[in-house]
């Protein structure tokens, strides 16, 4: 493993990528300056791979995920999920795409108040014009282990329970790519695990893709391959590595002495 | 569509505190805009005895044909009523738009991560706006209802107030209700739904980002749609003041009551520029006094101009639709005042009509009151008329032709005011068509034209002759008095029954014109208070009750609560400041313009400002306004700190 410009190997280029990211950059400009938060990353996720993204504080993971998943336009370059172009589309296409195509679960605010469990989990059906089939909803909600909750407010519910919710949400559109920030970011590890072999699974069984942002050494070892992000630009990936490794690998990824001699097994 | 609208049931009975205010504000518009539609049909309803009527055809002519009018006498007459409900029905229904509006803006600010995550999951800008529009629907129907039923349980309450007053001197019965009821919970949904466009689109333009970023701040830029609806609003507002001049007569007064009204829609759209920069100006004084709090209140006024905005909107309303309103009635009453005080010569007036004889009396002008029906063109109206004996008339009151020769006023004449020559076109030596109360058709010939003189000369003055005539029971209401020469006036006011000095007299006149405008006063604003009070009330409330995060933060950082208190305290006083001052400065504009308009050719006129109601009105929304911010602020930091209730 090195951390050289990357060229890929690692999924066989028989179908397309699910998602390809082509020389993204992004720069926000404000009145205290222009920042750039990505300089220039080009990769491409394969279809059914769980990959995590990891690095230092503010080195662009997030904004890595949302030009990504097309909440935020690059500056520059081009995002293609499943062969379509996000960079042409309009506000609503890029909605329908959103709904038909990707799932999303974050560190919070993943869920209505006002909704049960079940109408949080029936919503983006619903968002679709669909009535939602009972036996769908219950079918993942039995998938995360939470069909006795339905009737529930996401209020009433534990940290992890609520993310399970906001899985099983994602789910219930069978989306072909889930963006995952920091997922697991306030959960202790037993219920991490829970929701990591959530993840887990749907790459294994649905054939799902998973980018996932993460700052846990542990969480990035669900994944089958680590990518390192610093200071905007892509600084090189571990496969199938052991937490330690990982841990490893970010300590030396770290400022002040940035990104050098990592990539050790 | 019906997927989404279980999703806007949800969400209102979710958000049952930010909706409860738009209810009570919808409910209380529609319950005002219903009672003066039912009213209003009551009025409409009402057919005076046959006897008290009389049917006149106009002339017709210049396109307009000839029609049969049916013209009630004074004694039946229930228009008066009827404008004073329209005028209610209009304000209520300005100020409820106004309302809903703002609280409809708050409740999107206030939910932007929501709706930014429904993005994120896969609505469509069109399918937020729907739920927003569709959640205003599930409040404005049960708003317009409710309203609608309490105005049908009040009716009848009304109607036994109304009836048997100046302003309808007959006894009123409720008529169908169910096409006012209906106009008013129409209006009462159209003015949601366009109360909740804008908030609406506003919602559209959330975007999925804003699910993740944490307390995202409004921009503060203002579209540009808005900007040039409101320099629009602006232009016409100040064509409409230029109008008020001397040349625009009775028309005056309207006016000044409904530009403010333009100039409120005006300001508030430009609020999120004006607000800011008027509050940075108060903030000077706040800043110098209060270090901490008053900075903070200072950036939290200036950092959030659409909320601020909001805020300000209904103080600004009611201080400068009741502020100019009041000002200038009172200004038209100074006027009132100077013109009886100028137009009565002699020196003693006796009330009544008991004849006035005695030795030191020179001469008496004993002039009939009668009406009579004007017929032009399109129209019919009932006209007050008064017969004079113009030799006595000539030196009792002032009869300035100016056209004309009064002296002239004999057989079938008559003479005008200048204001009814204006707006009628009629000059000198036109004959003008007439019906007696007795029915009798006359032309009267017109021989001058005369200085207006409202509560001393009606419009149309006839040769006492005809009027004793036509209306042989009619009795003079005043009669001016000459002493014979050398006579003391104060001598003979004690000698003769029922006389005044004409000073007296003259005050006694006034004080009945301001006590006239006080009727129409509590009847116009008192609705519009009572419900500004209430939306003032509320867009506080709920700004309060939505920054219950910003204050445990806070209180966790380690403000006391006395801190936090003391800086809501300052934010509202400034955001009350700033829509006063902004009130103020259109209530004087206003007051400054009708002065003159109407005092235009007088000398001398009493200058009256109800400090007492102005400062009230003032006073009364800082109070509300601060309280309203206060109280749920309190609430929060008892209920959320239980350390805070050892303090
Ligand atoms: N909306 C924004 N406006 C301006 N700058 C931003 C914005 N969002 C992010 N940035 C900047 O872009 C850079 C990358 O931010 P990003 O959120 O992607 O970091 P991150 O890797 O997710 O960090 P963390 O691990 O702390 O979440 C940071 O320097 C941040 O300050
Ligand atoms: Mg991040």
């Amino acid at each position: 493993m090195t951390a050289t410009a990357p060229s890929y190997p690692t999924v066989a280029p028989i179908e397309p990528p699910a998602l390809l990211l082509d020389g993204i950059t992004k720069t926000y400009r404000s009145k205290a300056g222009a920042v750039d938060a990505l300089r220039g990353v080009t990769y491409h996720f394969g279809r059914g791979s769980f990959t995590a993204v990891m690095g230092p504080s503010g080195s662009g993971k997030s904004t890595l995920l949302q030009c990504a998943a097309g909440l935020d336009q690059p500056t520059t370059g081009t995002v293609v999920l499943n062969g379509v172009t996000l960079s042409g589309l309009s506000e609503v296409e890029l909605t329908k795409l959103r709904r038909a195509e990707m799932g999303f679960v974050f560190q919070a605010y993943n869920l209505l108040p006002s909704l049960t469990v079940y109408d949080n989990v029936a919503l983006p059906l619903r968002l679709t014009g669909r009535r939602p089939s009972r036996n769908d909803v219950h079918r993942v909600l039995d998938q995360v282990g939470l069909d006795g909750k339905a009737k529930r407010r996401p209020a009433e519910l534990s940290g992890g329970q609520q993310q399970r919710v906001a899985i099983a949400r994602a789910l219930i559109t069978q989306p072909s790519v889930f963006f995952a920030d920091e997922p697991t970011g306030a959960l202790d590890s037993g219920t991490s695990r829970q929701i990591l072999g959530l993840l887990r699974e749907a790459t294994d069984r649905a054939g799902q893709t998973v980018v996932m942002v993460t700052h846990d050494p542990v969480a990035a070892a669900y994944a089958e391959r680590v990518l390192f992000l610093s200071d905007g630009l892509l600084a090189g990936h571990l496969d199938r590595a052991t937490p330690t490794q990982i841990a490893a690998a970010m300590s030396d990824l770290e400022p002040p002495t940035g990104a050098v001699g990592w990539g050790k097994r | 569509m019906t997927q989404l609208f279980y999703l806007s049931r949800q969400t209102v009975s979710r958000h049952r505190s930010l909706y409860a205010g738009s209810f009570v504000a919808l409910a209380v518009g529609v319950f005002l805009l219903g009672l003066a539609a039912t009213a209003t049909a009551a009025t409409i309803a009402y057919r005076g005895p046959a006897a008290s009527a009389i049917t006149v055809t106009t002339l017709g002519g210049d396109g307009a044909a000839p029609r049969q009018i049916r013209v009630p006498f004074s004694d039946a007459d229930v228009s008066g009523l009827q404008v004073v409900l329209n005028m209610v029905g209009a304000i209520s229904g300005f100020i409820t738009i106004f309302v809903i509006a703002s609280t409809f803006a708050f409740a999107v600010a206030s939910r932007r991560q929501e709706i930014g995550l429904l993005r994120l999951i896969g609505a469509t800008p069109r399918q937020i706006r729907r739920m927003v529009l569709g959640e205003a629907l599930v409040v404005a129907l049960a708003a317009s209802v409710t309203g609608a039923l309490a105005a049908q349980l009040a009716t009848p309450l009304l109607l036994d107030k109304a009836s048997y007053t100046e302003l309808a001197p007959v006894k009123l019965e409720p008529a169908s209700p169910w096409v006012p009821l209906a106009i008013a919970v129409a209006a009462g949904l159209l003015v949601a739904m366009l109360g909740a466009r804008s908030a609406a689109r506003r919602a559209g333009r959330v975007g999925p980002i804003d699910a993740l970023r944490e307390a995202a701040l409004e921009p503060p830029r203002i579209g540009p749609v808005r900007i040039i609806f409101g320099l629009l609003f602006m232009g016409g507002a100040i064509t409409m003041l230029s109008l008020i001049r001397p040349s625009s007569g009775d028309g005056a007064v309207p006016l000044a009551m409904f530009t403010p009204m333009v100039m409120v829609i005006a300001l508030t759209l430009l609020a999120p520029l004006v607000v800011p920069v008027v509050g940075r100006l108060w903030a000077v004084p706040l800043v110098a006094w209060t270090h901490v709090s008053g900075r903070l209140a200072r950036s939290n006024v200036v950092a959030a101009p659409r909320r601020s905005a909001s805020l300000a909107a209904p103080i600004l309303a009611i201080s400068a639709v009741a502020g100019s309103m009041v000002l200038s009635l009172s200004f038209a009453a100074d006027s009132a005042g100077a013109t009886i005080r100028d137009a009565v010569r002699a020196p003693v007036v006796a009330t009544g009509g008991a004849p006035v004889t005695g030795p030191g009396v020179k001469a008496v002008d004993a002039g009939v009151p009668l009406q009579m029906v004007r017929i032009d063109r399109d129209d019919a109206e009932l006209e007050d008329v008064e017969g004079i004996d113009p030799v006595v008339a000539t030196q009792t009151r002032d009869l300035t032709p100016l056209a004309g020769d009064v002296r002239q006023l004999t057989g079938n004449t008559v003479a005008i005011g200048k204001e009814m020559s204006g707006f009628e076109g009629y000059k000198v030596g036109d004959e003008i068509p007439l019906v007696f109360v007795d029915r009798t058709p006359v032309k009267l010939r017109v021989v001058a034209i005369v200085k207006d003189a409202f509560g001393v000369n009606p419009s149309l003055l006839i040769p006492l002759d005809l009027a004793r005539k036509h209306a042989p029971k009619a009795e003079p209401e005043r009669q001016f008095v000459l002493p014979a020469d050398g006579v003391d006036p104060a001598s003979l006011v004690q000698q003769l029954p029922h006389a005044q000095l004409a000073a007296a007299w003259e005050a006694d006149q006034a004080a009945g014109v301001r006590k006239g405008n006080q009727l129409g006063l509590i009847l116009l604003l008192g609705p519009a208070g009572l419900y500004s009070a209430i939306a003032i009330a509320n867009t506080l409330l709920m700004g309060s009750l939505q920054r219950r995060h910003e204050f445990i933060t806070s209180r966790l950082l380690g403000a006391t609560p006395a801190q936090i208190r003391r800086m809501v305290l300052w934010e509202s006083s400034l955001v009350g400041a700033v829509a006063l001052s902004l009130g103020t400065a259109i209530t004087v504009t206003v007051g400054i313009l009708i002065r003159h308009a109407m005092n235009a050719g007088l000398a001398d006129v009493p200058f009256t400002v109800p400090w007492g109601v102005l400062l009230g009105i003032g006073g009364l929304c800082l109070i509300l306004a601060i309280g309203s911010a206060l109280a749920p602020t309190t609430y929060i930091l008892r209920r959320s700190q239980p350390s805070a209730v050892m303090e």
